[in-house]
């Protein structure tokens, strides 16, 4: 048998029940070429990408883009490109073969490239979408992208994953019934455009990924993903050749919370003229529900066993949700990066550790009835952190601490263990230096194994938080992505030993042998009873940031001051 | 503090020099990026110390009202508290007062600002500055100076000048006291103006209190005086300054005024121009700076500069890329601070290399050339190596622009 053909494989470690929409572990496989020990690049699922801004995650240099693992597969939002036309990344020289990791400074052997031409988390109003283009958004204003256009882009940037345009409306919900059919129709023209053969038959197309068009409506979603699968004839098959229906070429479904939100809201509301959707005029159901009524019609048709992305989840109780009654296998780690560039440091952690300190007890794994549900983090702008030496989480130790330490998790970030620079790695500037240490360490390089210093403190990036220092929010990106990759590393050892997948993992992050017993659902209780899943800690720091972000200027500490003197005393009168 | 000459310059001014402190080996002449706050802004020290820096600079003015002296002094001193292994230098807080603080009104006590906290007068003496600086615990501590701008004349520069002096005893008896001299070294700064007998008659003084100092820096400059003027009390200081001390010229920054300074006997120099100009869009290279906001970048996929060994340049980031996302993105800020860093760190090491291969005026000649040869060199420049013995026109045509000369990258005039 020949070997493996490159791309991405997605497959299911356990099709562990007959329920489509239980709790499942996956694993996406990304083979580079055909060669015997070509690169792969392997992320298990349940699982999380990063989000980028104009083409890079925020706050990070690329060095500790590459030494913070949890970033593995990295989602580009295209539009911010369009402000040049032709799209300057389309335009490199040379036969590269990544050309859209080459140009964004990602690693073809460790991070795996989707492209989208619109930020699904952007809720901004658009002008209306035409029959063939998409309007989307980049500083120079509004742009139109045509499928063409699209698939153009996507063959010059060789992205791993490309997500196919979609008529997703952002004007003036709730929409009618002819805007909804005419929305899924293009979407599936728009879908079919991308799966064409590359012109070059020696090229190969990227994998695709279609969001899943309908928006708040039952019978549009459900009209969506059936069309997916009707058999192609004529022209239309020809044109995709070999895909016999549009979802043979498909390897993903994404859903976009922020769009199904905004439609939502505006039908919760005063009930829709159109008769067109049942399901949203139940006043009686609670958004969420609706949210996995909307997500399950979409999948109900389609085959079970391909990826399920979804975008623009607000926090982890909301990804335990979506796992446990969808079955959703990809997530964005979005929420976890806003919270660094506001200041919190993630610490939170599951399956949740027996601790009475958090209201947690063994054994029954009963719940005491806590008044006060742990939050998810620190704001690290609060006063309380000025002193406070102490590493990040409460939950995360560093490397440079960990003898077993209080059985805390080590935290592997550049925050919580950063790696002491080898003195060989540190670049040379003259010659002198050189001939100083060959006379001094004589003739043993020896390859220094990897130091750690001490974490930083919550009292340092307070610090630096205040005096408004960007390298705050470096370090906390760092630790924030590498906190929710455990979260995921904690769902992925639940569903492992709660019989949601029987089979042997195939080998990455599992610890071999004693595999712990675990209950699925019991475990998600106990998260949502110990914490506190509004957020209320990212809310508080975006307060203190903005604070600090308008305050800013000439007499900044003293306006500072003032502002420190009125909070105290309104909360003395609250206290009153 | 060990200080140790290892080579001079056959024909300039120039040395080359082995600084030993508490946290390591410094490499004279060398270039300290600002730290004001604790952090290179947007890095961390690791990241810095990749990049072959061991000396930084901390802004005590800064520290002491953030994040104050308590929090550092539980920390166990600002390497501590900012993780920084390398050698460390804050600076005395005097200029700070005077750039940033209207109100401050000198006293023979001290220096009497409005706190910027309160507004409540607040005193700042000589013996305090040392014992904030104590706390902070940087290797290389300021004398408190009375600054004045270098553009003042008349009887208040020969005051600043007396005053800095008598500033300068009751510093040194401060850190007599304090049992810190094994780990922590003072220096004085010469002040005096623009006035050569004033000067002189400072450094005379100051040379005469040398026991109680590790080195002088050179201040009251980089203000914008005449740039004929700054180099001529550049050479006047460094030439009377003791061999045996290093000499800091504070405030400078810019590749031209480094490598002039070394050439007429500094061996230290700091700046927040590379890290500033990095944030504002600018990257530095040995043909001069590159403006990235320009859109003449925007489809330009070589790196700012093929050999630079700086992280940014050895990935390969392009100039495109980097257009793409400058004042938009703090990813880029962090880019171009790492190459600027590694800008100003290379134009030194090579300084010390040259210097020691004894090669340092054929090493002026090439920068120059690559840096200027296309704009033509600043005359003060031409005049200053001059003064040392190196004619950058000799058999060479280049052109010569008055006045600062310095170089930026406009955009093209339509």
């Amino acid at each position: 048998m020949a070997s493996p053909s490159p791309g991405i494989r997605f497959s299911l470690i356990a099709p562990s029940t007959n329920n489509k929409f239980s709790p499942r572990l996956g694993s996406l496989l990304l083979l580079r070429d055909r060669a015997q020990n070509s690169l792969q690049i392997s992320i298990p699922t349940p699982g999380i990408l990063t989000t980028t801004s104009r083409g890079v995650i925020p706050h990070l240099s690329r060095d500790h883009q590459n030494l913070t693992s949890a970033i593995k597969w990295v989602h580009i939002p295209f539009e911010s490109f369009l402000e040049h036309n032709p799209p300057v990344p389309t335009i490199q020289k040379g036969t590269e073969k990544h050309p859209m990791h080459r140009f964004l400074g990602f690693l073809p052997s460790k991070h795996v490239l989707s492209m989208s031409i619109r930020d699904p988390d952007d809720a901004r109003e658009m002008p209306t979408n035409g029959n063939d283009h998409v309007s989307a958004n980049c500083l120079r204003g509004v742009r139109k992208v045509s499928p063409t256009d699209w698939r153009s882009y996507t063959l010059a940037c060789k992205p791993d994953l490309v997500v196919a345009l979609s008529d997703t409306p952002y004007i003036n919900p709730p929409y009618s019934q002819k805007r909804l059919t005419k929305s899924i129709e293009r979407s599936a023209a728009w879908l079919a455009t991308l799966l064409r053969p590359p012109p070059d038959p020696s090229d190969t197309n990227p994998a695709v990924l279609v969001h899943m068009a309908g928006l708040a409506s039952i019978p549009a979603r459900r009209a969506f993903a059936e069309s997916l699968l009707e058999q192609l004839h004529d022209a239309e098959a020809e044109a995709v050749k070999p895909h016999k229906c549009l979802d043979a070429g498909v390897t993903g479904y994404t859903f976009d919370l922020v769009p199904i939100r905004l439609a939502l809201g505006s039908n919760s509301s005063p009930p829709p003229t159109s008769n067109s959707t049942p399901s949203t005029s139940n006043s009686n159901q609670t958004r969420d529900s609706s949210i996995h009524t909307l997500i399950q019609t979409s999948l109900y048709p389609l085959p079970h066993d391909k990826l399920r992305l979804v975008n623009s989840t607000r926090s982890p109780h909301e990804v335990l949700d979506l796992i446990s009654t969808i079955g959703i296998d990809l997530f964005d780690a979005g929420w976890a990066q806003r919270a660094a560039g506001v200041g919190v440091a993630l610490d939170f952690r599951f399956p949740v550790r027996r601790d009475p300190r958090i209201g947690v007890v063994d054994g029954l794994g009963q719940v005491n009835s806590n008044p006060k549900k742990l939050d998810l983090g620190h704001n690290l702008y609060s006063l309380q952190y000025a002193f406070d030496f102490s590493e990040l989480g409460d939950t995360f130790c560093g490397s440079s601490q960990a003898q077993p330490h209080n059985g805390k998790d080590v935290c592997l970030c550049g925050a919580c263990s950063p790696v002491r620079p080898p003195e060989m790695e540190c670049i040379v500037h003259d010659t002198i230096n050189l001939a100083t240490s060959m006379t001094t360490s004589s003739s043993t390089p020896s390859p220094s194994p990897v130091q750690y210093e001490p974490p930083f403190t919550r009292a340092y990036i307070h610090h630096l938080l205040h005096t408004h220092e960007m390298s705050a929010h470096a370090l906390l990106v760092m630790h924030n992505l590498t906190v929710v990759e455990a979260f995921f590393e904690g769902i992925r050892e639940v569903l492992r030993g709660s019989g949601h997948a029987v089979l042997p993992d195939v080998g990455h992050d599992s610890t071999e042998g004693t595999e712990r017993k675990y209950d699925w659902t019991h475990e998600v209780n106990l998260f949502n009873a110990a914490y506190d899943g509004s957020l209320r800690v990212v809310d508080d720091a975006m307060e203190m940031w903005k604070d600090v972000d308008l305050a800013r200027g000439k007499g900044r500490l003293g306006r500072e001051k003032e502002r420190e003197k009125e909070k105290q005393e309104g909360d003395n009168e609250d206290e009153v | 503090m060990q200080f140790e000459v290892i080579a001079k310059c056959h024909t300039t001014k120039a040395r080359a020099s082995r600084m030993t402190l508490a946290h390591g080996v410094t490499m004279l002449p060398t270039f300290m990026p600002v730290a004001t706050q604790a952090a290179i802004k947007g890095l961390t020290p690791q990241q810095v110390e990749l990049l072959g820096v061991t000396l930084i600079l901390n802004n005590t003015y800064h520290l002491n009202l953030r994040p104050g002296l308590k929090v550092l002094n539980e920390a166990g001193g600002a390497h501590r508290f900012q993780g920084w292994h390398r050698n460390l230098l804050t600076d005395s807080g005097g200029f700070q007062l005077v750039s940033l603080s209207k109100f401050t009104t000198i006293t023979e006590e001290g220096a009497l600002f409005a706190s910027p906290f309160t507004g409540e007068p607040t005193m700042l003496t000589p013996e305090e500055s040392i014992s904030i600086q104590h706390t902070i615990g940087a290797d290389i501590i300021m004398q408190l100076d009375d600054v004045v701008s270098s553009l003042t004349t008349g009887p208040r520069v020969g005051e600043a000048m007396e005053r800095s002096v008598r500033w300068l005893d009751r510093c040194i008896k401060q850190h007599e006291q304090s049992g810190k001299k094994n780990t922590q070294n003072l220096f004085a700064i010469v002040q005096g103006g623009l006035d050569p007998v004033l000067r002189d008659r400072c450094l005379d003084e100051m040379i005469a209190r040398r026991d109680g100092v590790a080195g002088y820096a050179i201040g009251g400059l980089s203000g914008g005086e005449e740039k004929d003027t700054f180099w001529r009390i550049i050479k006047q200081c460094a030439d009377k300054l003791p061999e045996e001390r290093p000499r800091y010229s504070m405030g400078i920054g810019f590749a031209e005024d480094l490598l002039v300074c070394v050439a007429l006997g500094v061996d230290m120099a700091d700046c927040v121009f590379p890290t500033r100009t990095a944030r504002f869009g600018v990257a530095l290279t040995h043909q001069g700076p590159l403006n990235l906001k320009l859109s003449k970048h925007a489809q330009d996929f070589r790196p700012i500069d093929e050999a630079c060994p700086c992280p940014t340049c050895s990935e390969k980031t392009s100039r495109a890329m980097l257009h793409h996302i400058v004042t938009h993105e703090t990813v880029a800020a962090h880019a171009l601070t790492i190459h600027n860093i590694v800008f100003q760190a290379q134009v030194m090491g090579r300084a010390r290399s040259a210097i020691i291969a004894g090669t340092f005026p054929d090493y002026l000649r090439s920068f120059f050339s690559d840096y200027f040869g296309d704009t033509g060199y600043p005359e003060w420049c031409v005049n200053a190596l001059r003064s040392v013995g190196v004619d950058l026109l000799e058999n060479n045509p280049a052109n010569v622009v008055p006045g600062k000369g310095a170089k930026w990258e406009y955009a093209k005039s339509p």
